[in-house]
């Protein structure tokens, strides 16, 4: 079944967001790709992600900065972080911020889109209680 | 810096006291006559049997500092260990899931057996040549990583410094050119020959000039200056007006790994092969810098009367 999920990808490397981006596409997810955490939250404000898939070393921004500050513009998107280097103490923080999984490069194509499917659909049950819930306090209040 | 006592003048005192001690009962015993034997005799056993007491104390806490010693050098050992394995799994691992994202590629292009069109040959082969250039890029860390591991026991020469460093300077030269980068010499025309290995400090050299002309990038200048900073020392100073390296980076500077270069293009290990390679020179290297401004590396070498010149 195709994914519906809309994905952004910030990784400073260049040839991986670009190929990354061009195999999501071709397993059907709408993906979009930036190569920093300033851009990603540029691109987050601009329009909605389910997914976010992020990178921890970068210039200017690291990953876990840029987490806080994705978070903070949407709490609802899912964060996942793909990176090559393995840090006990980075991944207890990316949980602490909210991270919904922390993956290591390299990662094969069928474990990142069962990550990003199970993200997605988490996003999608989370959404789902929120309208629900929406729905019942203006049900209560009219 | 942490070292192994070995026959340190620190370690004799324990025996000096003990020598002493004995000395000051031989006088008290010689000296009976003066002070009454058994009083002299007594005196001398207790000196004796503290001196004795007290140097095994001594000893035993010699011992005890040794071994904690050596159990900090294994502990920073270990420590430099799994800083230096994180760093080579971020480098290597970024490569390998680029090779495994196009080989996925390859593998969709092939899947829907619709290579025949120009366009999807040209992605294959495009997906092909970035394998190889990813290839390179591993191979780059790990031929650096040996390289850095490895024991080069430096030979020394005699050499005159000025000339390795416009050596140097002329290979630079050409390409800096081109992006009007000027290099500014002011050798010191009497500068003592010093003790080196001529290709070891040829490679830090070169690595210098690189990295200046790098945080350049284009329209600039880098100065290098010779000069005799004492009797027993000179100094080789690289100053260039690139932009700079912040505050907080500058102690990392010189360790394993740390780059300020997008992905790809600087493994993190020039800098750290040329601090071992000064450090095996009997050397330094400081680094100085002001964000913007430009960034300054001087090369300290002990500077010894030359024996057997090149």
């Amino acid at each position: 079944m195709p994914l519906k999920a809309k994905v952004l990808i910030v990784d400073d490397e260049e040839r991986f967001r670009l190929t990354l981006r061009k195999l999501l596409i071709a397993n059907g997810l709408d993906t979009t790709a930036v190569g920093s955490g300033k851009e990603a939250i540029e691109e987050l404000k601009q329009q909605p992600f389910d997914v976010i898939l992020l990178d921890v070393k970068m210039p200017e921004m690291d990953g876990i900065e840029a987490l806080g500050e994705l978070k903070k513009i949407n709490r609802g998107v899912e964060v996942i972080i793909l990176t090559g280097h393995a840090s006990v103490d980075v991944a207890v923080e990316i949980m602490r911020l909210g991270g919904y999984e922390y993956l290591l490069k390299p990662c094969p194509m069928e474990e990142l889109l069962a990550k990003i499917e199970s993200a997605y659909e988490r996003k999608v049950a989370r959404d789902e209680r929120m309208r629900k819930a929406e729905a019942i306090q203006t049900d209560q209040a009219s | 810096m942490l070292k192994n006592s070995g026959y340190s003048l620190h370690n004799l005192y324990p025996y000096a006291a003990t020598i002493l001690s004995i000395a000051l009962a031989v006088v008290l015993w010689l000296s009976k006559e003066i002070i009454g034997g058994s009083v002299a005799l007594v005196i001398a056993a207790i000196s004796f049997l503290s001196a004795r007491d007290l140097t095994r104390e001594v000893i035993k806490a010699n011992e005890q500092k040794c071994h904690l010693d050596q159990q900090l050098i294994q502990s920073q050992k270990l420590a430099a260990i799994g800083e230096l394995s994180a760093g080579i799994a971020h480098e290597i691992n970024n490569p390998l899931a680029i090779m495994g994202q196009e080989t996925e590629w390859i593998k969709h292009l092939l899947k829907d057996n619709n290579i025949e069109g120009p366009g999807a040959t040209e992605e294959l082969r495009d997906s092909l040549q970035e394998i190889v250039r990813q290839v390179d890029r591993c191979k780059d860390i790990t031929h650096k990583l040996l390289d850095f591991a490895r024991k080069k026991d430096p030979l020394m020469q005699g050499a005159d410094v000025n000339k390795l460093i416009e050596d140097m300077a002329r290979l630079v030269d050409k390409e800096a050119t081109q992006k009007n980068i000027k290099i500014v010499r002011d050798y010191r025309k009497d500068l003592p020959r010093v003790q080196t290995d001529p290709p070891l400090l040829r490679q830090v050299i070169l690595n210098l000039l690189n990295n200046a002309a790098y945080a350049i990038g284009k329209d600039g200048v880098i100065t290098i200056v010779t000069r005799q900073s004492s009797n027993t020392s000179i100094e080789l100073v690289f100053s260039d007006t690139g932009c700079g390296i912040p505050k907080e980076q500058l102690d990392k500077i010189f360790d394993p790994f740390f780059t300020t270069k997008p992905p790809g293009k600087g493994t993190g290990l020039g800098l750290s092969i040329s601090h071992s390679i000064i450090v095996k020179l009997g050397g330094r290297i400081t680094v100085a810098s002001e964000p913007g401004k430009g960034a300054t590396f001087t090369i300290h070498l002990p500077a010894q009367p030359s024996r057997g010149e090149q």
